[in-house]
């Protein structure tokens, strides 16, 4: 990106001096207006007025009202009377497609035209997205023949091939520790131990590495690193919103999250990933544990505006899967790619019927505690209209959209509506559901029985709900023990007769699933609706009592008054539930929700069209993350835009080659991951000789080619875990509820399980560039003094320095094995002798000064700031120690 | 690539100075050529003090007093002579997020103002008595009374930073535009500085002075008026001593060093090693900024020390100036967060509360004003003071006004702005912006022309702006 930044400027500062002088320039000063000003309308996708304006050839042809230009007639030219006209009507471009042409710009033209439209021949006209190389379809291509025998994997004959092109030549492998360090953080996120580096660095050979990459692959802390990536592409956010309101997102998703790390731990296809996540409620109805990826989708709830959390459903599930900017289509065609503002709503229309609800979990009936939020088409008959220029306020309401895909490649987009099981339709009818239920109803039971049996051992006989007298006071009984008795009595009623009203809806609710025109479901409604009037009214019976008694224990006037209120609101509500007893019809409530019984099918056929082994975008975009995340730098410049602005890149065959083996390989991302890293190119060291060095970098100074190792800063997370896994305190369960944002420096669990939400996101992370949780297709890295204060205050470093000296301190007592230890663990690979050196002098001087500092303080033992310094000063330099090697700057990257 | 490109390469990766500066940078070298040409401009400004309220000021009982509103106090808008403010198509410019029942809407019966209004100073600006402080300084003002943004809702505060909608998501702000686009002046410091509670999550939330896509690197850094923890971060854990921390830095610099000598291609490293120093440097000079102790009684009376209700919005002031003076070129405050809405968001008794809210902020800022034209500052530092919205000519509860995006009030002082004027105007009741109609981007382009950018510049590959994010800078207000 920057790169680019670099040279627009230097082609915009060419064009600026080079307008001073009397030649004009086509290419550097003609072309790019028109490309700035003209082609979204004048070029490969649109042809307006006939006119195409990305060559010089069609500037010259003109368009279907004839020519634009005349030859050295600048006055004559429409071109130059339309750009210069002032009325809006007739001014190119049009008021809002773009600013008026600058009068530099205007010049420009005019000197063009008047020298006669000078222009290279073999000019390129504009891609058009026929031809557009990520719309091919994926051929796996050739290897390309070893010209030595050592280079036997594939990614490094490509790569060789392309390096021999342009002369740049590979450096040599990293050393074992640098490496090892390198695999480690790449799969796991975390850094090797020195015993594991001694075991690598004794067997150090290819079969060594290869196994270790087995491992670290077979770790479940893989799941855990590349769970994280995965979670910036797909947007992962807690819920958000101000004290305990949901605005965005949905609660518990992190499910979501505990999905993904199991599903890469799994290593579960990447093409089954997707459907899980897009249409997991329409396939696999019936598995909660499949349901969790459809936070996905949950996740771009928002509480205020349904079109916002449409628009970043539709924008995003495009950029994520097939690498395709399109919000720009929601208020006009797309001036860059083959996407229209219809092919826009109709791929809205597709999640049109969606809404969230949240299922509940086995062993927790409270939602409110923890549930799995879903996905689930909800208005299967909700309408999609174009807003007109992307207006919510002007919905077309001529013509509504169908459901669609933005270009077919030819694959299949075909919706067939999805019949869902009944315990979908009604989840009170799953199993656990219902005998949670029925089985809480009985405890209700037993305990207000028990309760009951204290004050007596023979049932009450009360008057029911036909009573329509007053609460009676009993005056012969003290009244206390009377009212409690009587209270009694009335929950047991209550919750017996909630009982079996639960019961008989369920009883009437199978037999309406069953048939809903049976006999046998008329009947069992009746019953159902019989007993639930006599539940109400025992309920509210329950109710009336307890608010007269909360009555007469009222305290003062202003307390009675309200408590009169409730009271009078209590015995209305009875008296309704008491005149409902004479009713007779079958109406009950239903034993829980109930959602349609039928899903669009219009998420399945998306999934089925992304996933489509034809589809040639989803596995060039794949690959290209994962190459990203390992590499350091993209195959494909902008992951999130594969469209028509991203030219061919330069591996392009290296790219459709780990494509094809990604989608061969059943979409195995472990696959995916082991060809890529046991290439020779993922293990080149990131230095080398320093001709070799000087030589490819007057070729390649950005590494295009990577003939050496990136150097890489670590993620927050990963800066974080790290710290703690170092110094033995990391704690490293798995999995569950997310953890509040602000207690990353007392919570030692991995950083992926913490709060990740908009302004709920730990500091320490946002410091160091932790995702944007609204979008991130490629973290930033930076490097601000706030990074560096951070890192050497926190009490998360201060907490490691002294667990990691204490620790190495009391194994060994020599001051150079110290030194040694503290590097491997730290930055995990051997000190070298100047270092070494550094370090005893640092040891040696901290030592002498604290020890002055102590005998200082003995002076004034009793102040207080006296107390810490007279800590042990070998222990405490040595604490020192860690504590710089924690902000060196290889413990935050990756060599 | 030779020396002297990775030495500039390894600089600009430095300190978070990004492409932006370089670009600049290399426009700079370049300007000898050809200088009307070129789109660096001749900087008029080297700072900016942004002053927000969070809420909705009202723009009649501020800086734009309209006595149509007395004259037809209790009639509705239709029995005025104004009945057509209700069918002007500007009112097609809102948008809002979601429809809210409560809020936002034209109220129709005419609410008198609340507060009396002078002519101030030799240009006579009419400003209203709620502002007697700022208003010592209308000479120096230019109130742009024709201001209109698209959101009723409060979503307009994270419109009023970035240009855009609340629904569009999230923008780079003006501030961190001005951050990526500029130099440092002090390597001690942040360019970028924010202080008081920020926008709360309902209106934009932090994103109010983020970057985001920018980078967190040009993000305002929020500064606390406390020596003991200005910044998160910015102090050593209890217990070490200064001393220590120095050695621990100087083993740190030896053995970064030790490194960059072993790869000599790695320019972050060396980013890295600076980063350090310029930490440790902020260590002493941030907490120096909000300590006061050289300053005189009489400048602390100025900001309004000694009244207790304006204290605290005095401090933000005199270390606004003591940021600008040490060369800080951004600093955003805000006044009024109340973890909603804002404290200015006036919907019943706006007398009393725009009373009390004055009181906070007016002699603050007009101490600040003071205090920067004494010392020489005001030339180079640009002040802008608004609101997201205004509010409504009618009433809204019997005694506040609604939220009113059709026409407000910004205004800006010093920076090479002409002082004692009022540009732009609303109509006689307040409702529209009717002439030199500006959009709140037109400010952002306004302040970053005085800092010396070409706002249509600031654009990154990969991130197509829009017209109305760029905004059009107001020629007639420059100096």
């Amino acid at each position: 990106m920057r790169n680019s930044t670099l040279s627009l400027l230097t082609c915009f500062l060419s064009l600026v001096c080079q307008a001073a002088s009397a030649q004009v320039d086509y290419l550097d000063e003609i072309k790019p207006i028109f490309t700035e000003k003209c082609i979204s309308c004048h070029g490969a996708l649109k042809q307006e007025g006939g006119l195409r304006l990305d060559t010089a050839r069609a500037i010259i042809q003109g368009g279907d009202s004839g020519e634009i230009v005349i030859a050295k007639v600048p006055d004559e030219s429409e071109l130059l009377s339309r750009v210069e006209a002032e009325e809006d009507y007739l001014r190119m471009p049009p008021e809002g497609e773009g600013e008026a042409l600058s009068a530099e710009q205007i010049a420009a033209l005019r000197k063009w035209i008047q020298a006669g439209m000078p222009a290279p021949e073999d000019e390129q006209g504009q891609a058009s997205p026929e031809s557009h190389w990520a719309y091919q379809p994926i051929e796996r291509p050739e290897i390309p023949e070893a010209d030595s025998d050592s280079l036997l994997h594939p990614i490094d004959r490509f790569l060789a091939a392309k390096r021999s092109d342009v002369g740049v030549e590979a450096v040599a492998p990293a050393d074992a520790f640098t490496l090892l360090r390198r695999i480690s953080l790449d799969l796991t996120g975390l850094p090797p131990t020195p015993e594991q580096q001694h075991q690598f660095q004794q067997s150090f050979s290819p079969e060594a590495y290869e196994s270790v990459v087995n491992q670290l692959l077979e770790s479940e802390h893989f799941g855990e690193r590349w769970g994280r990536h995965w979670m910036d592409v797909w947007r992962y956010s807690d819920w958000d919103g101000y004290k305990n309101q949901l605005r965005g997102s949905q609660r518990h998703l992190w499910h979501w999250r505990d999905w993904i790390i199991e599903s890469l731990n799994a290593d579960k296809g990447y093409d089954q990933m997707i459907t899980e996540m897009i249409a997991g409620d329409e396939l696999y109805p019936e598995q909660p544990d499949v349901m969790r990826a459809t936070g996905f989708l949950a996740r771009n709830y928002h509480v205020s505006n349904r079109n916002i959390w449409l628009d970043s459903t539709v924008e995003h599930t495009a950029k994520a899967f097939l690498g395709l900017t399109i919000a720009c289509a929601r208020c006009h065609d797309h001036k860059y790619d083959p996407v229209s503002q219809v092919s826009y709503y109709s791929m809205r229309a597709i999640f049109e019927p969606i809404n969230v609800r949240t299922d509940r979990i086995a062993g927790q009936p409270d939602r409110k505690q923890n549930g799995i939020p879903r996905i689930y088409d909800k208005d299967l008959k909700a309408k999609t209209f174009l807003f007109i220029r992307g207006d919510e306020r002007q919905p077309d309401e001529s013509s509504p959209i169908t459901p669609d895909v933005f270009n077919s490649f030819e694959i299949p987009f075909d919706v067939t509506s999805v019949s869902l099981p009944v315990t979908a339709s009604v989840p009170a009818l799953i199993e656990t559901v219902e005998q949670e239920d029925m089985a809480s109803a009985d405890l209700n039971v037993q305990k207000t029985r028990e309760k009951l049996e204290e004050f007596e051992q023979v049932e009450p006989t009360l008057a029911t709900g036909d009573s329509q007298k007053d609460v009676p006071p009993a005056p012969e009984f003290p009244q206390k023990l009377e009212d409690d008795h009587l209270e009694a009595s009335y929950a047991a009623r209550a919750a017996d007769w909630k009982r079996r009203s639960l019961k008989a809806r369920y009883d009437a609710e199978k037999a309406r699933i069953d048939d809903e025109s049976s006999q046998a479901f008329k009947t069992l409604a009746k019953i159902a609706a019989r007993i639930e009037r006599r539940s109400d009214a025992a309920q509210a019976r329950l109710q009336t009592f307890r608010a007269w008694r909360k009555l007469q224990e009222a305290k003062d006037e202003k307390a009675r008054n309200s408590l009169i209120t409730a009271l009078d609101k209590a015995r209305e509500q009875e008296r309704q539930k008491l005149n409902a007893l004479s009713k007779t019809d079958a109406k009950f409530t239903p034993v829980g929700e109930r959602y349609p019984e039928t899903s669009t099918g219009r998420r399945t056929a998306l999934a089925k069209w992304i996933t489509h082994p034809d589809n040639p975008l989803t596995a060039r975009v794949a690959v290209n993350h994962v190459w990203l995340r390992h590499f350091g730098t993209p195959l494909v410049a902008s992951p999130s835009d594969f469209g028509l602005r991203a030219p061919l890149p330069v591996h392009a065959e290296l790219l459709d080659w780990l494509a094809s083996e990604l989608i061969e390989s059943g979409w195995s991302m472990k696959h995916l991951h082991r060809l890529i890293v046991t290439s020779d190119a993922y293990q080149l060291a990131s230095t080398g000789d320093q001709q070799l060095l000087a030589d490819n970098e007057s070729i390649d100074p950005e590494n295009e080619y990577y003939w050496r190792a990136n150097v890489r800063r670590l993620e927050a997370e990963i800066i974080r875990d790290s710290m703690l896994f170092v110094s033995g305190q990391l704690d490293q369960s798995l999995g569950g509820q997310e953890i509040a944002h602000g207690k990353g420096e007392e919570v030692f669990r991995r950083s992926v399980y913490f709060q990740h939400a908009y302004e709920k996101q730990m500091l320490m992370m946002t410091i160091f560039d932790a995702a944007n949780p609204a979008e991130c297709y490629e973290r930033s890295t930076s490097i601000i003094p706030q990074q560096a204060l951070a890192l050497s205050n926190s009490s998360l470093t201060q907490s490691a320095s002294k667990h990691l000296a204490n620790k190495l301190h009391s194994q060994s007592r020599d001051r150079d094995e110290f030194i040694n230890t503290v590097f491997e663990s730290v930055l995990c690979r051997p000190c070298s002798d100047e270092e070494r050196e550094a370090c005893r002098g640092f040891l040696e001087k901290q030592e002498n000064w604290l020890k002055e500092q102590n005998s200082e303080a003995e002076d004034r033992k009793d102040s207080a700031e006296g107390e810490d310094a007279l800590a042990d000063p070998t222990l405490r330099a040595r604490q020192s120690l860690v504590h710089v090697l924690l902000n060196h700057n290889d413990f935050v990257s990756v060599r | 690539m030779n020396a002297e490109t990775l030495a500039r390469r390894a600089f600009l990766q430095d300190m978070g100075l990004g492409f932006g500066s370089l670009a600049l940078a290399a426009m700079t070298a370049e300007e000898s050529l050809s200088a009307e040409k070129l789109t660096q401009l001749a900087p008029r400004a080297k700072s900016v003090i942004w002053l927000f309220m969070i809420g909705g000021t009202s723009h009649m009982e501020s800086f734009d007093p309209k006595p149509a509103l007395n004259k037809y106090s209790g009639k509705t808008i239709d029995e005025t002579p104004y009945a057509g403010v209700l069918k002007s198509p500007y009112l097609d410019n809102e948008r809002v997020v979601a429809f809210d029942p409560n809020n936002g809407f034209i109220r129709n019966e005419i609410y008198p103002l609340q507060v009396g209004f002078q002519k101030r100073g030799e240009s006579g600006l009419e400003i209203s008595d709620w502002w007697p402080h700022v208003a010592e300084s209308a000479d120096d003002l230019c109130l742009v009374r024709s201001m209109w943004t698209e959101d009723s809702n409060h979503g307009a505060q994270l419109q009023f930073h970035t240009g855009r909608h609340r629904v569009d998501g999230f923008f780079p702000t003006v501030g961190a535009w001005a951050n990526y686009g500029l130099g440092s002046l002090n390597d001690n410091l942040p360019k970028f500085v924010v202080m008081g509670d920020p926008v709360a999550d309902c209106c934009g939330g932090q994103e109010a002075h983020r970057a985001n896509y920018l980078g967190p690197q040009y993000d305002g850094i929020p500064l606390n008026i406390d020596p003991n923890n200005p910044l998160p971060y910015a102090t050593p854990p209890k217990g070490v001593s200064p001393e220590e921390q120095k050695s621990e830095f100087e083993l740190l610099r030896q053995l970064n060093g030790l490194t960059a000598a072993t790869y000599p291609g790695d320019e972050a490293i060396r980013a890295r090693m600076r980063s350090y120093e310029l930490a440790f440097r902020m260590q002493t000079a941030v907490p120096e900024v909000v300590r006061f102790v050289d300053e005189t009684e009489e400048t602390q009376r100025l900001y309004g020390f000694e009244d207790p209700k304006a204290k605290d919005f005095g401090q933000k002031m005199l270390t606004a100036r003591r940021l600008v003076e040490r060369g800080v070129r951004f600093v955003q405050v805000y006044h009024g967060s109340n973890g909603g809405a804002g404290r200015w968001d006036a919907h019943k008794g706006l007398k009393s509360g725009h009373t009390n809210l004055c009181r906070e902020v007016d002699q603050p800022i007009g101490g600040l004003l003071k205090d920067l034209k004494q010392r020489g500052l005001l030339d180079e530092t640009l002040v802008v003071w608004g609101s997201e919205f205004g509010r409504t000519p009618g009433s809204q509860h019997s005694d506040g006004r609604d939220h009113h995006p059709y026409g407000f009030t910004v205004w800006m002082a010093g920076g090479g702005i002409k002082g004692g004027i009022a540009h732009g105007k609303t109509d006689e009741i307040g409702f529209h912006a009717v002439e030199n109609r500006h959009y709140v981007t037109d400010i952002h382009a306004t302040v970053l022309r005085q800092l010396g950018l070409d706002h249509r510049s600031l654009e990154i590959p990969g991130r197509k702006r829009l017209e109305k994010d760029f905004g059009h800078v107001i020629q007639e207000v420059i100096a």
